[in-house]
């Protein structure tokens, strides 16, 4: 345990000796922390004031405002909630459904595998806006709508990722040993193969971070996202472009916090990437037997 | 001295001269081209933009995708000046019988459709008869009602004869929809256009845009100027004035108004009609809360509309109360005063209701999320009803799915728009929110019986101007009491925004594109 807790320190700390990822983390935690303190700040995304409507950055305005006259900063930042929830949630519910598939896919083969995988390829073969948009015409226009959709679009990565990684770890002999010490395939796939594919899942979350919120960006863009007046990125690109010639910061100052978001997911997702896999995990073993080198 | 004087007189005139100079000669330039407009203006291609596609050539359509196309390719049987003044098109002269009961109309003899055919009374008859068909008439139909039937004594001539005697307002207004089409090609107009328009369609490539050339055997001498228009379908209203500013097309037509007041100030040409719509926030009063009067009377103080109409339309419109234009014989700007956004009054007739704050609540407008005024307008209202203590949802919709639930009546409440607002005051009631029989929202019984008789009143009162006046102010009253369409701003269809260098810019009383006008200066 206390490896483990050493090592997740060392690549904390190597994360935050390269530039690039501490830039990206600081940012990531800063925009995280704004949207879960929110409700603390002395901000209000929908209150409107129409005589102050697209006025350009000031002191009272960082951002300055929108067409009804409502701080934009505000609205950026209760629009990080929107979209870190909806990524966040929907992350979840990919890793949820997908890795557990890929698991049983990978572990069993045969026909499960063939079965489960040509799900994970029909979901793969539908493009995930068209996909996510069809849900949100079943399920209505809502941030859960949208979570659920973006959340299915993500499922085939985790699956194919975790079937990858349980192929790779299925004949090694440390899985081998437990059946052999009649471990059942539940515990096996659980308590043996899974502990040992957490770097290449945990990389894949923080790479569908970016996806699920450029996605869910997309949706609100194409007007199908979260409803109005509630705060969201993509949201304030589509209306901020029809005022480009007026109040270019309008859709400018949101996109770059969107950009930057997405950015600093990815580059932190190539680092952890880079980061675990240049040092491969160590065999963690089931809980009580200790760890094998 | 006296020379010293002389001297300075001299330069302070020479000083006004160098000072004047630029005004004399700039007004010389300002003075010379409207002469040379009126005079000369040049033919060649005309490129205009559009927003959308054309849904077909049937006049009788007559919605906004096919404004650009009705008065090029086919003509009235008579037309309205700006101000309202009825003149003579493909009907030289209407007598209208002295009971109001019917009236003889004449067609001019020298009109050809684009086939070549004579214009007869047998097309006009033809014409007539689709338009009263339930199933071919489309918008003409709601008009037609006062129509009894119709005779073609001669080839030039035709009585249209009423139900009961008609307001000669009212009579007007039916000629001025009457878009006569060939009838050899009525069975297919939809498809081929059967007009007598100073334009005949070239060519179309759906979805991008379309091409007409100018009719040779037009009968108004000297029309068409311009010998081909080419519409060009865009997008995006941005891309439309991207091309315009980039010469790549010289009108952008039904664009929006603030993209209109960004190019003006420009220096493009902004041509507004006679003929805005209204902006109207339609309720279902046969669904609760709405059933209840007074709680629907507050919303008449909940219009924050000058807000709207700058926020919504970049100022360009009317803000209003009732369902009429300024040139609308009903118009009344006081009620505009009377109902002007007042958070109080709205709260006391809210209290007054006896609804509950969880029944208040208990709605959710829905929203046209495709058209950008409305999602801001339905915003600025969610917004004053939160100040008033109602917290509603909005349900936004995109494209079909909202046409499908509003054409079902499966909304609370909603923004929609209503045109013919500078007509005959019972003209409104051809729009599906104020239509007294077959409301596709509100169904039959209408369940405001008042209503329906203002507006019978209206249609029926054909006396002396005060009888007229009553009937009106009655109608505007009822309105306001029974609440059940809530006006709040005219706005702009078919706004024009043109290039300096056209000339003879003009639309029609319903804002419909009229090019036979339009050359290069």
């Amino acid at each position: 345990m206390k490896k483990i807790a050493s090592r997740k320190l060392s690549i904390l700390g190597r994360l935050l000796a390269s530039k690039g990822s501490a830039l990206a983390l600081i940012f990531l935690v800063g925009i995280t922390l704004a949207a879960i303190f929110a409700d603390f700040l002395p901000l209000n995304p929908v209150g409107q004031k129409l005589a102050n409507a697209l006025k350009g950055p000031s002191a009272t305005n960082w951002f300055g405002t929108d067409e009804l006259g409502r701080d934009i900063l505000s609205r950026v930042i209760f629009g990080a909630r929107t979209s870190l929830v909806t990524a966040g949630g929907a992350v979840m519910i990919a890793a949820l459904v997908g890795v557990p598939i890929g698991l049983v896919a990978g572990f069993f083969g045969g026909w499960r595998d063939a079965a489960l995988m040509r799900f994970v390829d029909v979901l793969l073969a539908l493009p995930a806006i068209l996909f996510a948009m069809a849900m949100i015409a079943v399920l209505g226009r809502s941030q859960a709508a949208a979570l659920i959709a973006v959340g299915l679009t993500g499922i085939p990565s985790f699956a194919r990722i975790t079937r990858a990684q349980v192929l790779t770890l299925r004949k090694r002999d440390f899985v081998t040993a437990v059946e052999a010490f009649g471990g059942t395939a539940t515990y096996n796939m659980f308590r043996t193969i899974l502990p040992n594919s957490w770097s290449p899942i945990f990389v894949q979350v923080v790479v569908l971070c970016s996806v699920a919120i450029l996605l869910e960006a997309a949706l609100s863009f194409l007007g199908v996202g979260v409803p109005p007046p509630t705060p969201s990125w993509g949201e304030m690109l589509r209306t901020g472009k029809s005022y480009l010639h007026e109040a270019p910061y309008y859709a400018v100052l949101p996109g770059i916090v969107l950009t930057l978001t997405i950015l600093s997911f990815d580059v932190l997702g190539r680092a952890l990437s880079g980061l675990l896999e240049g040092h491969r995990d160590p065999i963690i073993a089931p809980k009580g037997e200790g760890a094998t080198p | 001295m006296k020379t010293q004087f002389l001297r300075t007189l001299r330069r302070l005139g020479f000083l006004f001269l160098a000072a004047t100079a630029p005004v004399v000669v700039g007004s010389a330039g300002w003075i010379a081209p409207l002469h040379a407009e009126e005079q000369a203006l040049k033919g060649g291609t005309l490129r205009v933009a559009l927003l959308g596609d054309m849904t077909n050539f049937d006049p009788q359509q007559f919605s906004t995708v096919n404004f650009h196309l009705i008065k090029n390719l086919y003509d009235s049987l008579i037309e309205y000046t700006d101000e309202g003044e009825a003149v003579p098109s493909l009907a030289t002269a209407w007598a209208i019988a002295p009971d109001n009961q019917s009236v003889t109309v004449t067609l001019r003899d020298d009109v050809t459709f684009h086939s070549g055919a004579k214009l007869t009374s047998a097309d006009v008859a033809a014409t007539l008869a689709k338009a009263a068909d339930p199933e071919r008439g489309k918008n003409v139909y709601a008009t037609m009602s006062i129509v009894k039937d119709w005779t073609t004594p001669d080839e030039k001539t035709v009585t249209i004869n009423f139900k009961s005697p008609a307001p000669q307002r009212q009579i007007t207004d039916l000629l001025q929809f009457l878009i006569p089409i060939e009838a050899a090609g009525i069975a297919t107009v939809e498809t081929v256009p059967a007009g007598t328009g100073a334009y005949l369609l070239d060519s179309r490539a759906v979805g991008q845009g379309l091409t007409l050339k100018a009719n040779p055997n037009y009968w108004r001498k000297g029309q068409p100027i311009a010998e081909k228009i080419e519409f060009t379908i865009f997008s995006e209203d941005a891309s439309a004035s991207a091309a315009l500013e980039s010469d790549a097309v010289d009108i952008v037509y039904g664009g929006t108004s603030r993209s209109a007041v960004r190019l003006q100030d420009a220096g493009y040409q902004v041509l507004r009609g006679p003929g805005p719509l209204v902006q109207i926030f339609r309720i279902n009063s046969t669904r609760p809360p709405f059933t209840n009067a007074k709680f629907r009377q507050a919303f008449n103080y909940l219009m924050d509309r000058e807000g709207m109409l700058r926020v919504g339309y970049a100022g360009l419109g009317e803000v209003v109360a009732l369902p009429w234009a300024p040139a609308s014989p009903a118009f009344d700007a006081a009620y505009t005063d009377e109902f002007a956004y007042n958070l109080d009054k709205a709260k006391k007739l809210l209290a007054e209701s006896g609804l509950t704050p969880a029944e208040q609540s208990n709605w959710k407008m829905l929203v046209w999320g495709s058209d950008e005024p409305t999602v801001v307008i339905s915003q600025i209202l969610q917004s004053a009803l939160a100040e008033a203590g109602i917290n509603i949802e909005l349900d936004v919709r995109q494209g079909a799915e909202y046409t499908e639930a509003l054409l079902a009546g499966n909304f609370d409440a909603t923004f929609g728009a209503v045109g013919n607002v500078q007509k005959f005051p019972s003209r409104v009631a051809t729009n599906s929110i104020y239509r007294v029989v077959k409301n596709p929202v509100l169904k039959d019984p209408h369940p405001h019986p008042d209503y329906v008789a203002a507006i019978e009143r209206v249609n029926t009162t054909s006396g002396s101007d005060a009888d007229v006046k009553a009937a009106y102010d009655n109608l505007n009253r009822v309105l306001v009491t029974d609440a059940f369409a809530i006006p709040t701003n005219s706005y702009d269809t078919g706004l024009i925004v043109a290039s300096p260098k056209l000339g003879g810019l003009a639309l029609d009383i319903d804002n419909l594109f009229v090019a036979r006008t339009v050359g290069f200066q």
